[in-house]
């Protein structure tokens, strides 16, 4: 049984620290998501267990944190169904050649030079327990992804969402996602499968079932519902309950098929009708217990995990130091190249390269699995989200140095639906 | 093929075909690389506990009485934990199949020949396939001289089914 008072004591304290400092990012111009993972950190061994570790331990005991780990993780799960509702397939389609190559370069770029930098992290920070092949994958996944919510807020502030960088940016982020859950998925079922008793194929071919039935049977019901709304400009109880209830039961399909829970609820998110109202309608019934009250969770969950402490002496500095510059190199330096070749002129290639270095909370999302899986070791854990936090925070200024005339330039224009909360999230 | 096009297929080709290709020879050349042993797991302890608490120190290592330890790995360096409470126990590194740790001593009563700083080493060698790992070695208390090693064994866990093996 959860230990009820200590359970609401943690919420209460994770709240009031997330706000506090959400505030204080917001006053320095970062999006409020990065001063809430910052938050997490905070909360962790890495500052208030090692400042005040009785206090650490009154608040947060280990037997505690399976429940505060469940709550996070339905945090998470419904957050997945929002990123994927935001995406819009049909933006995706009709891309120029810029975001193809910029989109495609921004992921085989970093995931490239991840995986030259496992050759030497390797041996030095993971053990025989982890396969190489895995190892580098898994790096390469971690580092190719971009914050879609934390882009899309950054755009917004910047009134650059409907500018040529802007349209280009979020439709590459898009694909970068969709494309790093995919990769993500396979070594997921990879690492799983060596240890389950059905063999890859079958559990290749039940996903592929799956996501088909998802495609052309879930997705038909779905416009269902959608007509329903036109129709009577709401959805009663019943029927977003059963919105619900497919979105769990998408997430145990893909948990049960040997992935993960948040594949099955991002798929949901993605196949759901995308008409701006209903969008908006069905939004409006997720978005605040999600971003304020269960993402939090996941921040100082997160935040409970790592332990900067724990990158002992030089060695382990240089590892963080090395993760940082090929992570940066490999994004912002690939989008860059890639959008210069593209014909943008040097400045809105190096600010779009910039915009697809933010990693956020997705890059959290992807480390947390990994280290479930125990692809990566704590201190690596610790490392790449020390990684994921600077990336994020260093998008803002470095925005302003190289773009300083884009928000002035482009016309105020309003976000579409899912962007719109996708940004709030942010 | 109007210019554009072909400038867009040669930058795809640079920019995206030829990594993947590297990509590939990077994961080839990788599998030759090794990493150190694993140790990371929950462990089963043996040790003979009369021994253990005849020992003047014995106070000062309660903690790693306990009949389980966890070590979380990251590399060649490594944590143990006790797994009541997940409290820190001590940290050491690997050198090929033999460890050696510092266990965090409590202090104890200075009457007690134990000393009160005393510093505990555990030095051990990992044996075994993947699945079935046995650590076998000893405790020494460094500061105190009426205190034999004692030795021990410990015993790995299976596996959570989710470890990203091979």
């Amino acid at each position: 049984m959860p230990n009820l008072f200590n359970l609401v004591l943690q919420i209460t304290v994770i709240l009031a620290v997330c706000r506090i400092t959400g505030t204080l990012f917001r006053k320095i111009h970062q999006p409020r998501v990065v001063g809430e993972m910052f938050a997490g950190i905070l909360l962790g061994p890495s500052l208030l267990g090692w400042v005040a570790p009785q206090i650490s331990a009154y608040l947060f005991p280990p037997s505690s944190l399976g429940f505060l780990n469940a709550l996070s993780q339905v945090g998470v799960v419904i957050f997945m169904f929002l990123v994927g509702l935001g995406i819009n397939p049909k933006e995706l389609k009709h891309q120029s050649h810029a975001a193809v190559l910029v989109s495609h370069v921004s992921i085989t770029a970093p995931f490239v030079l991840a995986s030259v930098l496992a050759l030497y992290l390797y041996p030095r920070l993971s053990d025989s327990g982890v396969s190489f092949t895995n190892f580098a994958l898994f790096m390469g996944a971690a580092m190719s992804i971009t914050a879609f919510p934390v882009l899309a807020r950054i755009l917004t502030e910047r009134d650059m969402m409907h500018s040529k960088l802007g349209t280009v940016a979020i439709a590459c982020a898009a694909v970068d996602d969709v494309t790093g859950w995919c990769i993500l998925a396979y070594i997921v079922v990879l690492i799983r499968a060596a240890h389950a008793a059905t063999s890859i194929w079958i559990t290749l071919g039940g996903i592929l079932l799956f996501a088909l039935f998802m495609i052309y049977g879930v997705r038909f019901l779905l416009r269902g519902l959608e007509r329903t709304f036109h129709k009577y400009g709401e959805i009663s109880e019943n029927r977003m309950a059963f919105l619900i209830l497919l979105a769990l039961g998408s997430a145990l399909c893909t948990e049960r098929l040997g992935i993960h829970l948040l594949f099955g609820s991002f798929l949901m998110g993605a196949i759901m009708p995308k008409e701006p109202k209903f969008v908006r309608y069905i939004l409006d019934r997720f978005e605040t217990v999600t971003i304020t009250l269960l993402l939090p969770l996941f921040f100082a969950f997160t935040g409970l995990r790592t332990n900067i402490a724990s990158l002992r002496g030089p060695a382990m500095w240089f590892y963080c130091g090395l993760i940082i510059l090929v992570a940066a190199a490999g994004k912002l330096g690939g989008s860059t190249v890639a959008g210069r070749l593209s014909g943008m002129p040097w400045r809105e290639a190096a600010g779009l390269g910039t915009l697809m270095n933010t990693r956020g909370l997705m890059g959290l999302v992807i480390l947390d699995i990994g280290l479930d899986i125990k692809i990566i070791s704590p201190a690596l854990f610790s490392m790449m989200v020390v990684m994921a936090l600077v990336t994020t925070f260093m998008a803002v200024p470095l925005l302003d140095l190289i773009c300083p005339q884009e928000a002035q330039r482009a016309k105020p224009q309003k976000a579409t639906v899912g962007q719109e909360t996708l940004q709030e999230i942010a | 093929m109007s210019g554009g096009n072909r400038n867009f297929v040669f930058a795809y080709a640079f920019l995206v075909v030829l990594p993947l290709l590297g990509l590939a020879g990077v994961l080839k050349m990788g599998r030759h690389l090794a990493a150190p042993t694993s140790i990371d797991g929950v462990w089963n302890l043996q040790v003979d506990a009369a021994q253990m608490t005849s020992l003047p120190c014995a106070q000062a290592i309660s903690a790693f009485s306990d009949q389980a330890f966890s070590i979380s790995q990251s590399g060649p360096d490594f944590v143990i934990n006790s797994l009541a409470g997940s409290q820190t126990i001590g940290s050491g590194s690997l050198e090929g199949n033999h460890l050696s740790a510092t266990l965090n001593s409590v202090p104890v009563p200075s009457q007690n020949s134990c000393g009160t700083n005393s510093n505990f080493t555990l030095l051990a060698a990992v044996e075994g396939p993947a699945d079935s790992k046995i650590l076998t070695g000893k405790l020494v208390a460094g500061a105190c001289a009426s205190c034999a090693p004692i030795p021990f064994r410990a015993e790995r866990r299976p596996a959570a089914p989710s470890k990203a093996g091979h």
